[in-house]
């Protein structure tokens, strides 16, 4: 994996400076051809959207991410998920750090089954994970420059 | 002990930093108390504690070397 090597990696999980790039993305879609018993890919990609919160619109948003305990996590999100649907060959994930602008991707997901159902509902499954169990943390930055921490208090 | 503490999110920003060492640490009340002390507007936040990488929902005991953090509701994705 060419671009994939220069990010911290543990296993399937990567965390990448800035916004998701194509790149990686097409890597991983290319190496799920390894999976010969997979019959499906299932993908999600998260987009930072253009949220209005008081009356000013998120031009992007910064990640952090605690990335020590965030590649553990991941680990067992991914054991989680390959429990649960028993059908499923792999999971990849790459989450964002630092500054990703809106209409640009902060979280790629691929889930490889042997057939399309449980490649699906896995994918699902995963970003509900990763919502939950994650260590991340947004911060909007607004048109006017302004900052707003997201979910906190 | 050494304890090593991070504060992440809008914790970071609280505290004006995102990692700090503490010395003589004598147990995990005396660590609180410490950073109680010098950050007292943590006590507005909602956060919760990792040690070593797992989130903890009782006071640890620590034998020095841990690293602490405090972890604000997580927001990834």
């Amino acid at each position: 994996m060419s671009g994939l090597n220069n990010h911290e990696r543990i296993m399937n999980t990567y965390v990448t400076q800035g916004p998701v790039k194509l790149s990686d993305i097409s890597e991983l879609i290319a190496k799920g051809g390894d999976f010969i018993d997979a019959g499906g890919h299932s993908l999600f990609l998260g987009q930072v959207r253009a949220d209005v919160s008081d009356n000013k619109r998120v031009t992007a948003i910064e990640y952090s991410v605690y990335e020590g305990m965030a590649l553990i996590e991941a680990d067992k999100i991914i054991e989680m998920v390959m429990t649960e649907f028993s059908d499923v060959k792999s999971v990849k994930i790459i989450h964002s750090k630092g500054i990703v602008k809106a209409g640009e991707i902060s979280l790629f997901v691929m889930v490889s089954a042997g057939h399309r159902r449980q490649a699906s509902e896995a994918c699902t499954r995963t970003v509900e994970l990763i919502k939950e169990r994650f260590p991340a943390w947004k911060k909007e930055i607004l048109e006017d420059g302004t900052e707003s921490w997201k979910g906190v208090k | 002990m050494d304890i090593e503490v991070l504060f992440f999110g809008v914790l970071a920003e609280v505290t004006g930093t995102g990692r700090k060492h503490y010395r003589d640490v004598k147990s995990f009340d005396d660590l609180k108390y410490r950073i109680g002390d010098e950050y007292p507007e943590l006590i507005h936040y909602t956060y919760r504690i990792a040690v070593n990488n797992e989130i903890v929902t009782e006071d640890p005991v620590l034998t020095g070397g841990e690293e602490i953090a405090f972890l604000p509701p997580f927001a990834g994705g």
